[in-house]
């Protein structure tokens, strides 16, 4: 493929487009059964398959992916969605791709190819299916760790339970590369979050010239940052400071990345769905661990430990934030072994909500 | 009013704001409408316009969105000047 | 093209999950930008931190939103990724293709891009990653000339996604494709020109298990649900337990409000009590369905923790309607984004000024009564607030009592 000429740009361009219409991208068999689907039963680790009304059927075979793909990873993808998928596939809200078969000849010749391809086929039913996770030194700028390396670190120790070992109910992990926490890391089974720790240094004569200064100040929640006529820059309050690095994000004259200090935190027990207990948060367990690049082997280690404790103690079909709710808080801190820091108790008005009020408590 | 006249009084508006303070569409929209009496939808229709030949551009500093006064950069790039 | 020694990055080509480092050197085998992006990245694993900027004013005539800009920090090294830009383009519904399709825009992707996608970002679009400057507005007429167009970002509507829905799941309570589609069609105003003070995020699921996270990470959140029994059939309830399934265990123990009983013959649902929580359902999920009335909830507020801590989106609208042209829930988004702009600085979520300025304010603005299913609990303290209105109605009700003679509460 060339490049367009600026003239031809011009010539071509519309606005205010959207999407393309969903419609012209479903298989035929979704499109006769649209909105009458009737049941579904999963089939293998990596496979469902849903009934319609009609009694016509879809077989979907899921595969893991890193998200971030080539061009010809995908192409391939396509050739493979050719070959047994009449051309239809799709990708699923975790970064899944999910092949979808109408042709029930075609089910295990597909599996068969992936397999040699060497796609991971699994993620459905009580198992770790794969993790959201962000950008990273791949592409923030606001980065304290790197994501898909972390998560390629983490996924392959958990690989099993992606393709094969069951746990009492899916387990949802996921990565945040710092605590602006794009994507729905907040609210997951086990997340790893990175985390600046120290208080940014100020370039004075920087950030005088390229931040306004009123947005910088607006910027903090903690009321850290004031104006400093003398510098025609701001002050920095540092013991009110938590380091959470909106200033950085409104104003790259301070550098609030740290190579010897940003480290990761572990937040355990949120769930999105309102299955048996409504949505929850995670809560934070293990404060801080040091960044190690290329695979971190005590983060993913602590991760492993915390999915196994999970595994051996929880009753079945109970998320983790349901089964250290039932077993307790401080119960969680004894099967797991993880040291209880004063990170782990809240602050501010937040302590009202998770402080505890009576002496019923397990020893 | 004309609607020559109304992109002028909207590029005199972000023009004065130029340096002191960001403007979002809305700022722009009340501003303009308080001080020449047009409509929002007439101002916003204007200010569409405008942006859309590069007269003004919207910019991504500071965590949030603003319209500014195109720089020369952007001008270039978009083929507006040589 | 300059050969990079990458031995940090090559430990993460072992192992059982597929490598992003495979894929950035199989992009980087026949791109620039691609192969600086590797050798910027074993730099980043070197010294421990990232080199990125970002902002500025990149972008296509007319958008403000839809590329954000990127640069490296370090040109002089990585001169391939000195601009770097992401490129967000809106995806379909549901995440569903065309291989023709897919073709067509990898190809675009390895012209005016680095050969790089992320498929998908965190809100769902799909991403080039990696542009320069000016292969932007060719790109564009490119995409929307085929008809695609850019996603959100910035001050603005961020790029509505949806749950797989009715397309190929049995539990959608509504058409979350359609009504995706036509929200942000009737919004690409909103999407592509950043007239906020701040981003606003739309998600849309078909029922309680919420596949997009939409309760967590949506302004936001449409939420399937229903009004009728749930429909059961016994003869299915037998096979699961033949399956293996501890019925009274697993589901008639599990039920949040203990609305179900199973002696061994018969299911049953007391629907009254029932909160559609949805446990039985997915359990016994060829044996339950829900049956009648079907709509959505609408949740508004949630956000990531930046900057006052995280939200999970709050019950405004317990029962609406999601049908097309849904009228109701386009005026309902128009009166929120109109309270939001009136009532916030820059740099505030719909969530957080519900917080500053009381959730009364925000209900009354958009024309919603009170109902007990937006809250958990009522309040405990007894701070609370009357207007002029409030003791007139109150006094008036009074009146009323001392004529008839009877109370009401």
């Amino acid at each position: 493929m060339e490049k367009i000429t600026a003239e031809k740009a011009k010539e071509i361009r519309r606005t205010d487009v959207g999407p393309p219409h969903y419609g012209q991208f479903l298989p035929p068999v979704i499109k006769k059964n649209y909105g009458r689907w009737k049941e579904h039963e999963i089939l293998s680790p990596g496979v469902m398959v849903h009934t319609a009304e009609s009694g016509d059927k879809i077989w979907s075979v899921r595969v893991a992916t890193p998200r971030l793909i080539a061009t010809d990873t995908v192409r391939e993808v396509c050739d493979i969605s050719d070959k047994y998928c009449g051309g239809y596939v799709r990708w699923t809200s975790r970064n899944n791709i999910e092949f979808l078969v109408s042709d029930e000849k075609n089910l295990e010749p597909i599996q068969k190819e992936l397999k040699e391809k060497g796609y991971m086929i699994g993620g459905i039913g009580p198992r770790i299916s794969n993790m959201v996770h962000t950008q990273g030194w791949v592409h923030c700028h606001g980065a304290a760790t790197d994501a898909s390396g972390l998560v390629k670190a983490v996924m392959d120790e958990l690989a099993d339970y992606f393709t094969t070992k069951e746990l009492p109910n899916k387990l949802r992990l996921a990565l945040a590369c710092c605590v602006n926490m794009c994507g729905a890391v907040h609210c997951s089974d086990i997340a790893i979050v990175a985390v600046h720790t120290k208080v940014p240094p100020i370039d004075h004569a920087k950030l005088g010239k390229i931040c306004e200064i009123p947005t910088v100040i607006a910027s903090c929640p903690t009321k850290a940052i004031s104006p400093d006529p003398a510098t025609k820059s701001v002050k920095l309050k540092e013991e009110r400071c938590m380091y959470c690095g909106n200033c950085f994000t409104v104003c790259p004259a301070i550098d609030i990345k740290d190579p010897y200090r940003d480290g990761i935190a572990i937040v355990v027990g949120g769930k999105v769905n309102s299955l048996r207990s409504n949505p929850k948060f995670s809560k934070l367990v293990i404060p801080y661990m040091s960044n190690e690049p290329p695979r971190w082997p005590k983060v993913v280690a602590a991760v492993k430990h915390i999915v196994d404790v999970y595994a051996k103690n929880a009753r079945k079909h109970e998320r983790v934030g349901e089964w250290a709710d039932r077993i307790g808080w401080e119960k969680f801190f004894k099967l797991t072994g993880i040291e209880f820091t004063f990170q782990a108790i809240d602050d501010f008005t937040f302590m009202r909500d998770t402080l505890r009020t009576a002496s019923t408590f397990k020893w | 009013m004309e609607k020559e006249e109304l992109k002028e009084k909207i590029y005199a508006f972000v023009l004065a704001a130029k340096g002191k303070k960001k403007v979002k569409p809305r700022d722009i929209e009340k501003g303009v409408s308080a001080e020449t009496g047009a409509g929002i939808d007439e101002i916003k229709q204007a200010m569409k316009e405008m942006i859309d030949v590069g007269k003004l551009m919207y910019s991504y500093t500071g965590g949030a969105s603003s319209v500014e006064i195109p720089s020369e950069e952007y001008l270039r790039e978009k083929g507006l000047i040589k | 093209m300059k050969k990079y020694d990458t031995p940090l990055l090559d430990e993460l080509e072992k192992g059982p999950f597929p490598s992003f480092v495979k894929e950035i050197k199989k992009a980087a085998a026949k791109n620039e930008m691609a192969n600086d992006e590797l050798g910027q990245l074993e730099y980043s694993f070197k010294t421990n931190r990232g080199y990125w900027k970002h902002g500025g004013i990149v972008g296509v005539l007319g958008y403000g939103g839809g590329v954000i800009g990127r640069y490296s920090d370090l040109p002089d090294m990585f001169p391939e990724v000195k601009f770097f830009h992401t490129v967000r383009i809106n995806q379909p519904s549901g995440w569903f293709y065309t291989t023709k399709a897919l073709r067509e825009l990898m190809d675009l992707c390895d012209t005016y891009g680095s050969g790089i996608t992320n498929m998908h970002g965190s809100t769902g679009d799909l991403v080039f990653l990696g542009a320069r400057t000016e292969d932007l507005e060719p790109l564009f007429a490119e995409l929307t000339s085929r008809g695609w167009d850019l996603g959100g970002s910035g001050s603005a509507l961020r790029t509505p996604s949806c749950c797989v829905g009715p397309a190929r799941c049995e539990w959608a309570n509504y058409d979350t494709l359609e009504a995706c589609y036509q929200i942000t069609q009737e919004f690409q105003d909103e999407l592509h020109r950043p007239a906020f003070n701040y981003k606003y995020k739309i998600k849309f699921a078909g029922c309680a298990v919420d596949c997009v996270a939409s309760i967590a990470r949506a302004d936001c959140s449409v939420i399937g649900t229903w009004k009728g029994p749930i429909l059961i059939d016994q003869d299915a309830v037998r096979w699961h337990e033949k399956k293996g399934m501890d019925i009274n265990r697993e589901v008639v123990d599990m039920c949040p409000t203990q609305c179900i009983s199973y002696d061994g013959k018969e299911l049953k649902i007391n629907n009254d009590e029932c909160n559609r929580c949805m446990h039985c359902i997915t359990r016994l999920h060829k044996a339950l369905k829900p049956s009648g009335e079907r709509g959505a909830t609408i949740c508004i507020g949630s956000k990531a923790p930046i900057v006052v801590g995280s939200l999970l989106s709050w019950v405004i609208v317990p029962f609406m309607k999601m049908e097309p042209p849904y009228t109701e829930f386009k005026e309902l988004t128009r009166k929120m984004w109109d309270w939001w702009d009136e009532n916030s600085h820059p740099r505030e979520r719909i969530g957080e000024v519900i917080e500053m300025k009381g959730m009364r304010s925000f209900l009354e603005a958009i024309g919603v009564p009170p109902f007990p299913q937006q809250i958990k609990e009522p309040r405990k303290d007894p701070f609370f607030f009357f207007t002029e209105g409030d003791i007139e109605r109150f006094k008036k009700r009074e009146e009323e009592e001392k004529k008839t003679g009877k109370f009401i509460f």
